[in-house]
């Protein structure tokens, strides 16, 4: 028989994750809210949470925790705060290309000041021409010598701005077929985060814009074989950038169905709660139904990842079931609110623009849909 | 007289050379329970220049008072204290112990238990004498009372918070037997009380206060709640909690109401964003006229008082305030 | 090596516990899946072990009665860096009273072998009678000293603390070994950490039933009991309440008039 449940360490990491959530996550929400900008504080307080080490083998200074454990945090983490969720997400996406590919100078030189939160990570590919399709880019790096030159520019980069170590996808400047990824540190010459973006949700996670001018990066921070970058690139964010999205989604989902329960059991209409009304308990079924079948793929996905067996495909499906469901949740959250899900005191408001921001990340749900048909193809 | 079972007891305490209220109230109460039982009351008192104090202990009810009256016995030391009420007690082999629920009577009154074998109840809001001639203790708990009681072991013991069973009127006729009692010589000295400080209390005194502003968790926030203590403020109330906003920080454990907390009995009671938990309920006795503010219309709490507002607190208080300070003006100008 | 105890309990999480109730017909609990978690006091009274443990070498083992779930909130203390659990955990032990809890914990502590210090919180959240430290105390023979807020010096075999006192406190020099028991005045309790979970992989937790604590059926559970509930009863509220409708401004307009006639205002 296949065991369905978490072990009881598994829930112990859970209830971790909930308390970290619940007492330092949960005060920082209405600034970030209110002024859509990182909290320092909260990146510090992940940082001491050891929440950037999970994924990290412990030789390197991490917790060695696996996909699992991360996903847990995440949806532990989402479920107060999805900006914040993200943020810690696209931490992880970052380490991943330098876990799976880099050599092992990279991986003793970057990994332990990732693990404490001394540095903070991200991955850029997306770019003004190309988002869905990466080939699209138009990033270019040239040999120089021993270095490469890189010029071009990103954007909705999560973590642009706080971000220390990010890898970066580029096009051979003389091939258009090659790409290459490397690391980019922040400090580096002609390498700046520049526009900021002002996002409807996920407020307080910071995206923006990168552009690095003749940037010279010493060659022993290509991250893997030149030419080969796009698999990099691609491989961190089919299982870890989707992983992580279903995190934010399972959290986002599983918050709307508690704040819906809670108000359908106090809202008292013709002398009685609207929980008791039918086309009300349909939109809570519906919403529980969603959550049930998310955390499966999800976590039937972070599993096989776990393993160590290819799991691009299984997080592509939980990835676009999740985060759809947590469009479905936010809505029926705010309709079962009635006219207090429009204001911005009801956290439903803050949910139904956050759920929309899950959408394109890491790939929008049209591309999961390429690459699940191209699954049930092959 | 022949008495058909040993008496009850009850431990009076002394701050400073004065009795506190509880221990009136324990004995007014207790002779219910010896009537009852066809038995006596009798009070422990142990301190330091307390020879007069067994008077008023007789007033109360008591029929004999043993009396500790020795610098040893000046502040609570539990270890003497403990040592010797356990061997009064086997010697006179009372049927029930009731104590104050008061710091040092929380800690002694285990310790007595412990010695002497036996059961302790704790929180009871009502003492009677079932049909076995068996002390029921009434607890609340989860929405009702359980009622617990100690079958085949004695003394029966029970703590009771202050405020629980009246003030005794006091009968200036009455008289009993004063018993001196030896500080025994070989105790061991392994805890010894440095000193005892006692500040004054930050606020109303919440057991005297004629108006009581009680918030709960439903405050949302340390800025919600203090909304709640403005309110107390302006009616000038005592400022009372529920055990969740202790827990939370937002109020002090002194300012707690209810089963583990203090006793209250205000003429106006307000409670504002909290329950109606019967744990906190039995707090507040004798209230003349009681309040309700909660945004849940089903909240259990409407159940408990004269008049309800169902509306979100952070919201409703504010107005509240500025409609009682109109009235407060309205009352100067005419 | 100083040795500390520290006793746990399991109780239903005060965040729910709410929904325990007393079926008005069959006058029995109905528990409705409350789940357990540690009790919130206890966390202040491990805490205390594992800031003595940071200044000094220590020792700290954790201790709890309860059910066999009742491991899981010995797990996280260990998460949370005690060094070696204990349950004590048998059918005969169920519906004991606080002496009988007591009297068992005692035994247990005896059993884990020698100690310096033994925490327990000041109060559970359910039961809350606050009396199994200082009956633990009185079983063991040592001192206790209850709801302690600091302490202020650990001097070899006598300490000083401060305990609560309504309005005040006292000071108080106590010879160890002793039993306190601990108030949420007495520090900030440290949270779950994803490292301290791992390393709670190698540590142990060992379970004693009767038999290895080598008490009878007799002295322990319900029937060791000198304390038992005769009866359950629902309560009734004895007020007719009047809600006051209308608009915010003048719901308090009325609530003030109501009060201003009643004359409380
Ligand atoms: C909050 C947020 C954070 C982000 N963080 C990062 C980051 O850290 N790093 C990073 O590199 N990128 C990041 N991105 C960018 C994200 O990966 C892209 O937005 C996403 O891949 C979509 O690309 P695009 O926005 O260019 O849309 P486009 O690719 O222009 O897509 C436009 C529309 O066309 C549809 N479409 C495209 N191709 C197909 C197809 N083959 N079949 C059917 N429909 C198709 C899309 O579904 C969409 O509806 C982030 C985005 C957001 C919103
Ligand atoms: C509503 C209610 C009322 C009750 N009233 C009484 C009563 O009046 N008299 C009575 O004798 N019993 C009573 N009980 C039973 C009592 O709660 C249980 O006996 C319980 O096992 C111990 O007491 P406590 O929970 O009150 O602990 P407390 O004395 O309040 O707990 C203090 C500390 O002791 C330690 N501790 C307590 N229990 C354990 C344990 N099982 N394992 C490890 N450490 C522990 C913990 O450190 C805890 O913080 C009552 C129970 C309930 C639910
Ligand atoms: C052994 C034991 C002893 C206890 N002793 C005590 C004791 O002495 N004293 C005590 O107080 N408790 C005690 N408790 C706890 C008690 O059982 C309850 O948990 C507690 O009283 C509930 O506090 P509350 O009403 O503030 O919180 P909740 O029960 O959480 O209620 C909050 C209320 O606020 C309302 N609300 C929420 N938001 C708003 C808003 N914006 N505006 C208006 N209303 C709002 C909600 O509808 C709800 O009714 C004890 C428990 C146990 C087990």
């Amino acid at each position: 028989m296949i065991d369905f449940t978490l072990t009881e360490e598994q829930e112990m990491f859970r209830k971790a994750a909930q308390e970290f959530a619940e007492t330092q996550v949960a005060p920082k929400v209405p600034e970030m809210e209110e002024t859509g900008k990182v909290s320092l504080e909260l990146v510090k307080a992940m940082a001491e949470a050891e929440m950037m080490a999970l994924t990290i083998p412990e030789e390197y200074g991490g917790l060695g925790l696996g996909y699992t454990a991360r996903l847990i945090a995440l949806e532990e983490i989402s479920k107060v705060s999805v900006a914040a969720g993200m943020m810690l997400q696209v931490f992880a996406l970052g380490i991943e290309p330098i876990l799976k590919y880099g050599t092992d100078a990279q991986k003793k030189k970057f990994l332990p000041g990732l693990a404490t939160g001394e540095r903070l990570a991200s991955t850029a590919v997306t770019e003004a021409t190309g988002g869905s399709d990466p080939t699209g880019i138009r990033s270019t790096y040239k040999k120089d010598g021993e270095d490469y030159i890189l010029n071009g520019r990103k954007c909705f980069i999560t973590n642009a701005h706080i971000a220390d170590t990010i890898t970066v996808l580029a096009k051979d400047d003389e091939n258009p077929k090659a790409f290459s990824t490397f690391i980019m540190e922040k400090g580096m010459d002609g390498f700046k985060a520049t526009h900021e973006e002002n996002k409807v949700g996920m407020r307080g996670c910071n995206t923006g814009e990168l552009a690095y001018e003749n940037c010279r990066v010493p060659k022993e921070n290509l991250v893997g074989v030149e030419g080969k970058g796009l698999g990099v690139a691609l491989a961190a964010i089919g299982d870890v950038g989707r992983g992580g999205m279903v995190g934010c989604a399972l959290g986002l989902q599983a918050a709307c169905l508690d704040v819906s329960v809670k108000f359908a059991n106090e809202r008292i209409l013709y002398g009685k709660p609207i929980s008791r009304l039918q086309t009300i308990q349909n939109k809570l079924a519906d919403m529980k139904i969603d959550l049930e079948a998310g955390r499966l793929l999800g976590y039937r996905a972070a599993s096989m990842q776990d393993k160590g067996e290819r799991s691009s495909n299984e997080f592509a499906v939980a990835k676009y079931f999740s985060t759809e469901a947590a469009q479905r949740a936010a809505k029926m959250a705010s309709d079962i609110h009635g006219g207090y899900g429009c204001m911005e005191e009801y956290a439903v408001s803050r949910y139904m623009r956050d759920s929309f921001v899950l959408g394109p990340s890491a790939g929008t749900s049209d591309i999961m849909k390429v690459i699940i048909a191209r699954w049930t193809l092959s | 007289m022949e008495k058909s079972c040993g008496p009850v007891w009850v431990i009076a305490e002394q701050i400073d050379c004065r009795i506190l209220s509880v221990s009136f109230q324990l004995i007014g109460h207790g002779r219910k329970l010896a009537a009852a039982l066809d038995t006596t009351v009798e009070a422990i008192l142990l301190g330091h220049q307390m020879a007069e104090h067994p008077r008023q202990l007789f007033a109360a009810g008591g029929d004999r008072v043993y009396l500790g009256n020795d610098p040893e016995l000046a502040v609570y030391q539990p270890e003497i204290y403990a040592e010797i009420i356990e061997k009064l007690a086997k010697e006179k082999q009372p049927e029930i112990i009731l104590i104050g629920s008061t710091s040092m009577g929380r800690e002694l009154a285990p310790l007595i238990a412990a010695r002497l074998d036996t059961g302790l109840t704790a929180h009871c809001i009502d003492l009677v004498i079932d049909g076995n001639n068996v002390l029921e203790s009434r607890i609340p708990a989860y929405g009702g009372l359980l009622s617990i009681i100690c079958p085949d072991r004695r003394p029966q013991m029970a703590t009771i918070a202050a405020g629980v069973f009246p003030n005794p009127e006091p009968d200036g006729n009455r008289t009993g037997d004063i018993i001196p009692i030896e500080v025994p010589k070989e105790i061991p000295q392994r805890i010894q009380t440095l000193k005892v400080v006692r500040e004054e209390p930050e606020g109303m005194d919440l057991e005297s206060a004629t108006i009581v502003v009680a918030g709960g968790a439903g405050a949302g926030d340390p800025a919600g709640w203090r909304k709640i203590a403005d309110l107390a403020q302006v009616l000038n109330a005592a400022l009372g909690a529920t055990r969740p906003t202790v827990d939370e920080g937002w109020a002090a454990l002194e300012t707690m109401i209810g089963q583990s907390g203090k006793m209250v009995s205000p003429e106006l009671y307000i409670g504002v964003g909290l329950s109606g938990e019967l744990q906190h309920m039995v707090g507040i006795s004798g209230a003349k006229v009681m309040v309700a503010i909660n945004n849940d219309a089903k909240s259990p709490v409407f159940e408990q008082v004269d008049y309800g507002i169902v509306d979100d607190c952070r919201e409703f208080v504010p107005v509240f305030i500025e409609k009682i300070k109109a009235y407060r003006e309205k009352l100067k100008t005419c | 090596m100083f040795k500390i105890v520290v006793c746990v309990k399991a109780v239903p999480d005060p965040k729910e516990a709410c929904n325990i109730k007393i079926d008005p017909v069959t006058k029995t609990l109905m528990r409705c899946d409350v789940p357990m978690v540690l009790n919130p006091l206890d966390k202040y009274a491990l805490e205390a072990a594992l800031q003595f443990k940071e200044q000094f070498d220590a020792h700290i083992s954790v201790l709890s009665m309860g059910p066999p779930e009742a491991g899981n909130i010995v797990k996280e203390c260990l998460a949370l860096g005690a060094d070696q659990g204990f349950l004590l955990s048998d059918r005969a032990f169920a519906g004991a009273d606080a002496f009988a809890t007591a009297y068992t914990l005692a035994k247990g502590i005896e059993k884990i072998g020698p100690f310096d210090v033994v925490f327990c919180g000041m109060a559970s959240s359910d039961g809350s009678t606050e009396w199994v430290g200082p009956e633990i105390a009185t079983f063991l023979k040592i001192p206790v000293v209850t709801r302690i807020t600091e302490i202020v010096e650990y001097n070899g075999q006598w300490w000083t603390v401060k305990a609560e006192l309504e309005n005040g406190y006292r000071l108080v020099r106590v010879q160890i070994p002793a039993v306190f028991t601990v108030t949420r005045a007495l520090n900030t309790p440290r949270r779950l950490s994803f490292s301290g979970i791992i390393k709670a992989r190698k540590k142990e937790i060992t379970q004693w039933g009767i038999q290895q604590l080598g008490v009878s059926e007799a002295s322990v559970g319900l029937k060791g009991s000198p304390s038992i509930v005769s009866t359950i009863a629902t309560m009734d509220s004895r007020r007719k309440v009047e809600i006051l409708e209308g608009k915010r401004e003048e719901k308090a307009e009325q609530l003030v008039q109501r009060l201003a006639n009643a004359g409380v205002l």
